[in-house]
């Protein structure tokens, strides 16, 4: 029996021993290789600031889903990050269909009576109304912390429901206060699909025991790039021109893929992960179910990592000699190309804050193309990673800070101020600390903007280019906005608020 | 409208609403007792709905929070809290802190009353509010919020000043714009010579504040939001208040000045004056509009879609000023009875008499059939009369609407992703004269 058995899937912290509260370094970080039992008791923080939970980045996919309707059962609150993340589903309907379209997402807005109640009765209500309204394909249900706390059990109403209707139900479970690693938010969306859309043990085994969807046949040069919507439309052009290069035909799954098409997956002859943190749980599930291979190391971010994933690729298929010359020829004629920038960048001090695998390889592309690193904060930390600090702790002559920290700004004030910056790197709604302080900053992830493979480095060192030529914004901003901190707490130790679990080597 | 979801709500939970009303008070620091994800979801829904406005001195991923987590459900959370709040106070360099309770910790039954009655008596500047998301809408937590605030951070038993008045109604980053709305209301009143405490603008003080009990008069630029709280500051501070549309444009403004200088016993002669000299200037910028305005064509029929303090109100400017035809009026938020009651009585009394057909739909997708209904097909092949010229003007949610109708749009009401907003109001008569040019503006984008 393996994970996907179960009606919800395990937490990040159980099943991969995930923690996010650590004070570390990038030597001790990358020395903890087998002894890294420093981090597997999480540590505490006696002050916390809010971030995010798993229902916002399990919505961030669900909600490119053509077809499907996203059905909220919680409080009126819970997913309205719709509203910002709609701007992604326009854009990449934009982009993808030549179209802007909002996403259709419901409310069962629980109010007291149905806390007393229960809510079963109503979410049961709407999703009957709203399949006869929107004529889905399929109904995501998603449960955010009301339901998880009262009791309801959102799984047998979708199997009492589901005969009444036509739309394919989903039941995504994001119950916030369940888990600390929102990472789980992949887990979930994946667990919602793997056991309704593509539901295993219904295919006729070929001679290995394993095979596509039934009816369907195995496509020997196709491969899946997984995308849980962290690579815009741009990104994915990207690694398909490069997959081609290696004559591939390429799957992208799962965002902004129709639900009935995603038996496709199923079918390839290899997935292809650009980021641990998002795909292990469901590669797994389609090699174990569906006999489909995985490559799960390395995030084409930056010119050698970008080298090292193509040639993972690239050894499954024999296609090692494509591959160099490839290589070799990209790297060429990148490397002229960065040539006017890297001046302004060379030795410039960075601090980057993102998604643990994100923040590492953009690290690394960073050196590659001038800067130092003085300093990273991982927004939560598993032993995929290791390998990357590994990278980094070689490539750096200097030690320098590893904050694990599911953001926690106050930290990063705190840090900020001692390690003064020429740039600082981090996620969306995460970069306004280092503007106040008057550093220059730089969105690390947009899906409209280009990041990824070798064209991605490219338009990083040109837009960073550009925003160090005049960065007087920012500049501007801290002569007159101050922070919310106490002058007392930038002479004290950043990490004062991390209690248990600190035991750092 | 479905009794069983709503459809892209228009808002987000009362601890959204509080918390967006904390964060935009002088100095005012959220602490939320909840999970850790609450904040993070108000940060992505500003960035998506306010405007491009996120956050301010204290908000978004700096909001401290308890991120309770499962075992704090098992054991209770009010340790956690207290330690929260123990630490805020050392990190966090705030005027007023506002402890904010979370759907979770309230069906687990923590007790915030008590923890932060504990700090309050020493001396700390506290207050806590029970804004558990499933009692309501961004809306109810401004009104919740307020009404702490009024009974536990308001100074009591002050001597009245006569000409002091307080203005709230216009909920902080769930009106995109709130801050120009907020401040052409404020210099109307101050032209009536009153000295006003708004709370949250620039010009606001947490030491006037306090003293929002020696006003004579609170006035609501509402009929829904934030009136439970005046009740709540009468029934302490024996201050009666007033409340009134939002006043957008010349028609609304005269008689907002007019019903303010009556009650704040303003002398109607001074009251007169200003509203002269406010038309004079109106009108001597709008005049060269004129001649565009015809020869244009630039009548439009209308659809508004609005929340309760918009919809009514775009509405009557559009019936009584500009002279557009204002078919159908949606009004988003799910109200009582007697609070529909108050805004179709506002369009009852249009100058114009026209006759607008108001509808209360939280179904953005069904205004299109409201609006069939409303404007049923006469006519064949070439001799149709089509509901053409027209406009929306309502959300960035409508743009579907809009583009099905073959209509330009305007975002005025929450969600508004496609506009980036400062401090542009649509209140009072220069409101009234960005409205014309936004609307306009969109009509004629494409000369």
């Amino acid at each position: 029996m393996s994970y996907i058995d179960l009606k919800t899937p395990p937490k990040r912290e159980d099943r991969l021993n995930a923690c996010i509260a650590h004070a570390g370094t990038i030597c001790e970080m990358a020395a903890g290789k087998g002894k890294k039992s420093c981090l597997q008791n999480d540590g505490d923080r006696s002050f916390t600031q809010g971030n995010i939970c798993l229902l916002l980045p399990a919505l961030a996919m669900l909600n490119t889903l053509p077809d499907n309707v996203v059905l909220q059962h919680s409080a009126v609150g819970c997913g309205s990050c719709t509203h910002s993340q709609n701007a992604n589903v326009r854009f990449g309907s934009n982009a993808r269909h030549g179209k802007p379209k909002d996403g259709i997402w419901l409310s069962t807005a629980m109010n007291e009576t149905d806390v007393i109640t229960g809510g079963e009765e109503k979410l049961e209500q709407a999703i009957i109304e709203a399949d006869r309204r929107y004529k889905p394909f399929s109904i995501t249900v998603v449960s955010g912390c009301v339901p998880g706390i009262i009791g309801d059990d959102i799984d047998s109403v979708v199997q009492r429901v589901q005969p009444e209707v036509n739309a394919r139900l989903l039941p995504v479970h994001c119950e916030g206060f369940k888990t600390k690693i929102w990472a789980t938010a992949y887990d979930a969306v994946y667990h919602g699909i793997g056991r309704t859309l593509l539901r295993s043990g219904e295919q006729s085994p070929d001679a290995d025991g394993l095979s596509p969807y039934k009816g369907l046949e195995r496509l020997p040069y196709t491969v899946n790039l997984m995308n849980v919507s962290s690579m815009g439309k741009i990104d994915e052009l990207e690694l398909e021109r490069l997959l081609n290069s290696l004559r591939l035909e390429v799957n992208v799954f799962p965002v902004f893929t129709h639900p009935e098409s995603m038996v496709k997956a199923t079918q390839a002859a290899l997935s292809i992960s650009t980021c641990p943190t998002h795909d292990d749980y469901f590669l797994s599930y389609l090699e174990e179910r569906f006999g489909v291979p995985a490559l799960i190391r390395h995030m084409p971010i930056g010119i050698e990592n970008t080298g090292l994933w193509l040639r993972d690729v690239a050894a499954r298929f024999d296609r090692e000699q494509d591959v160099e010359r490839i290589i070799e020829h990209e790297e060429k004629e990148l490397k002229a190309a960065l040539a006017e920038f890297r001046p302004l960048f060379e030795g410039k001090k960075v601090f980057i804050s993102a998604g643990e695998f994100r923040a590492l390889a953009t690290a690394r592309l960073l050196e590659e193309i001038g800067f130092t690193v003085v300093g990273i904060r991982s927004f939560h930390h598993d032993h995929f990673a290791e390998v990357e600090y590994e990278k980094l702790a070689k490539s750096s002559t200097e030690d320098y800070v590893i904050d694990i920290a599911n953001v926690q700004p106050f930290e990063e004030a705190n840090l900020l101020r001692r390690l003064k910056p020429d740039l600082f790197l981090g996620h969306a709604n995460g970069n306004g600390t280092a503007s106040k302080l008057g550093i220059p900053t730089h969105a690390i992830y947009h899906t409209a903007l280009a990041y990824i493979g070798y064209k991605g480095v490219y338009e990083i060192a040109r837009r960073l280019h550009r925003e160090l030529k005049n960065p007087i914004y920012n500049r501007k901003l801290a002569d007159n906005v101050r922070l919310p901190y106490r002058d007392a707490w930038y002479e004290t130790s950043p990490f004062s608020y991390i209690t248990k679990g600190d035991s750092a080597a | 409208m479905s009794n069983h979801y709503i459809e892209r709500p228009r808002y987000t939970c009362a601890q959204g609403g509080a918390a967006a009303t904390v964060t935009a008070l002088p100095g005012g620091i959220p602490i939320l007792h909840s999970p850790s994800g609450c904040a993070g979801n108000f940060a992505w829904t500003q960035n998506g709905g306010s405007g491009l406005q996120v956050g301010g001195y204290c908000g978004t991923l700096a909001i401290p929070s308890s991120s309770i987590q499962e075992r704090d459900v098992v054991f209770g959370g009010d340790d956690r809290l207290r330690e929260q709040i123990e630490n805020t106070l050392k990190i966090m360099d705030g005027s007023i802190y506002a402890v904010l309770s979370s759907c979770v910790t309230e069906v687990i039954g923590d007790d915030i009353k008590s923890v932060v009655s504990d700090f309050k008596r020493k001396g700390i500047p506290i207050v806590g509010a029970e804004t558990g998301g499933f009692k309501g809408n961004s809306y109810l937590g401004y009104d919740l919020i307020l009404k702490s605030l009024f009974k536990d951070f308001l100074d009591r038993d002050l001597e009245k000043k006569k000409k002091r008045v307080n203005l709230w109604g216009i909920i902080p980053s769930y009106d995109p714009f709130w801050r120009g709305n907020l401040e052409e209301v404020r210099r109307l009143l101050e032209q009536l010579g009153l000295e006003v405490n708004s709370f949250f603008l620039a010009e606001d003080t947490i030491e006037a504040i306090r003293q929002a009990g020696s006003a004579s008069l609170n006035i609501v630029i509402s009929h829904a939001y934030g009136l439970e709280a005046a009740e709540l500051f009468e029934e302490i501070h024996t201050t009666p208040y007033i409340s009134v549309p939002l006043p957008i444009g010349a028609s609304a403004s005269e008689s907002f000045l007019r019903t303010v200088g009556k009650t704040a016993k303003v002398s109607s002669k001074l009251t007169e004056s200003v509203i002269r000299a406010e038309k004079k200037r109106y009108y001597r910028y709008l005049e060269p509009l004129t001649d565009c305005i015809t020869d244009l064509d630039l009548q439009r029929y209308a659809v508004v879609i609005g929340d309760a303090n918009n919809a009514t109100a775009v509405t009557k400017f559009l019936a009584d000023d500009l002279g557009w035809l204002p078919e159908l009026t949606v009004c988003t938020d799910q109200l009582q009875e007697h609070e529909q009651e108050r805004l179709r009585e506002q369009l009852k009394h249009l100058e114009s008499r026209y006759p607008v057909t108001l509808v209360f739909e939280s179904d953005g997708s069904r205004i299109r059939e409201h609006l069939k209904e409303k404007w049923p097909a006469t006519g064949a092949g070439r001799y149709q009369n089509l509901f053409s010229p027209a406009f929306v003007v309502g959300s960035s949610l409508d743009r579907e609407l809009a583009l099905e109708l073959g209509a330009p749009h305007l975002s005025v009401s929450f969600p508004v992703a496609n506009r980036a907003i400062l401090d542009r109001g649509y209140t009072g008569f220069r409101g009234g004269l960005r409205l014309i040019e936004d609307l306009i503006g969109a009509v004629v984008a494409g000369r």
